[in-house]
């Protein structure tokens, strides 16, 4: 302390352990904070093709084509009313995905659309008759006539600090896929 | 040119040093709370970042500069002693017993 450079360090040393005291409150202040939201999906067609999958194991296999209507107001929780976006967040990362079972594998898991909300963004989620931004493969011929593929609608909570929540929403749909497939060209 | 930079004086006293070092710990401290509580209400951490980079700087300002305030307590030395020459004297012969010893 005798010195301005000694001084100096040790004034840069307080306030460094300072704003890390700070960054673990704002973790602390939000690590307890329920983010689910009520989640609306309405899937409005449904086609199913079996054509050549060039990437997997080179047979023909099954591939959806499906259009949902989505509608999630991520900006309000649904208990307290409470912003998702609070002060540790800095983005959220949301996935429709789907889920079901077939003779090979007990549990697929396809991601068939996501999207990135930004901080100040319009964060109320009102979508109608979207295409997936993915292609919906299954590895084989599993979707044909499957009676049972749950949507599900998932985020990713992108914090300033702490941990990388993983939130479902609730609410979700199960549908059943044809048992035929779509012959047309055109897809 | 780092001789002139190292002939400036920036030390402070003891009782300067120990105001300097409560001053900018009280200052940074307060505008940590201050910055905790706007940034929860706006739901903004960047501005608590904002403010306490804020309260750095004026700390900064008020405790880095060897302000008169920090030296008012200067250390009271002893008055030089005029060397004497009976003193010179004695010394030689005290080295000169231990040699004998």
């Amino acid at each position: 302390m005798n010195t301005a450079l000694s001084r100096a360090n040790s004034l840069f040393a307080f306030s460094l352990s300072v704003m890390a005291a700070l960054t673990f409150g704002c973790f602390i202040t939000t690590a307890f904070k329920d983010r689910r939201v009520s989640v609306s999906i309405h899937v409005s067609r449904v086609m199913l093709k079996n054509v050549d999958d060039f990437t997997g194991p080179r047979e023909r296999s099954d591939l959806g084509f499906i259009n949902f209507n989505l509608s999630a107001d991520i900006l309000l929780t649904s208990h307290f009313s409470n912003p998702i976006f609070d002060w540790n967040v800095k983005q959220l990362f949301l996935y429709l995905s789907a889920e079901y079972t077939t003779k090979s594998n007990s549990l697929n898991q396809v991601v068939l659309w996501d999207k990135i909300v930004l901080r100040g963004e319009n964060s109320n989620l009102i979508l109608k008759d979207m295409k997936s931004k993915y292609f919906f493969f299954d590895d084989g011929n599993g979707l044909r006539a499957n009676k049972n593929i749950t949507l599900t609608l998932s985020w990713n909570v992108v914090p300033n600090a702490g941990i990388l929540p993983l939130v479902s929403g609730n609410g979700y749909i199960s549908l059943p896929f044809p048992d035929t497939y779509e012959t047309t060209k055109s897809y | 040119m780092f001789s002139k930079f190292n002939s400036i004086p920036t030390h402070m006293d003891y009782k300067g040093q120990k105001l300097a070092e409560q001053i900018f710990q009280g200052i940074v401290l307060v505008s940590a709370v201050i910055g905790f509580v706007y940034g929860l209400v706006i739901e903004q951490f960047g501005w608590t970042v904002y403010i306490v980079l804020a309260g750095f700087a004026i700390s900064c300002v008020l405790t880095l500069p060897p302000w008169p305030m920090y030296r008012r307590n200067p250390l009271a030395w002893q008055p030089a002693l005029p060397e004497s020459p009976a003193e010179t004297a004695q010394k030689p012969e005290t080295l000169k017993k231990k040699k004998h010893k």
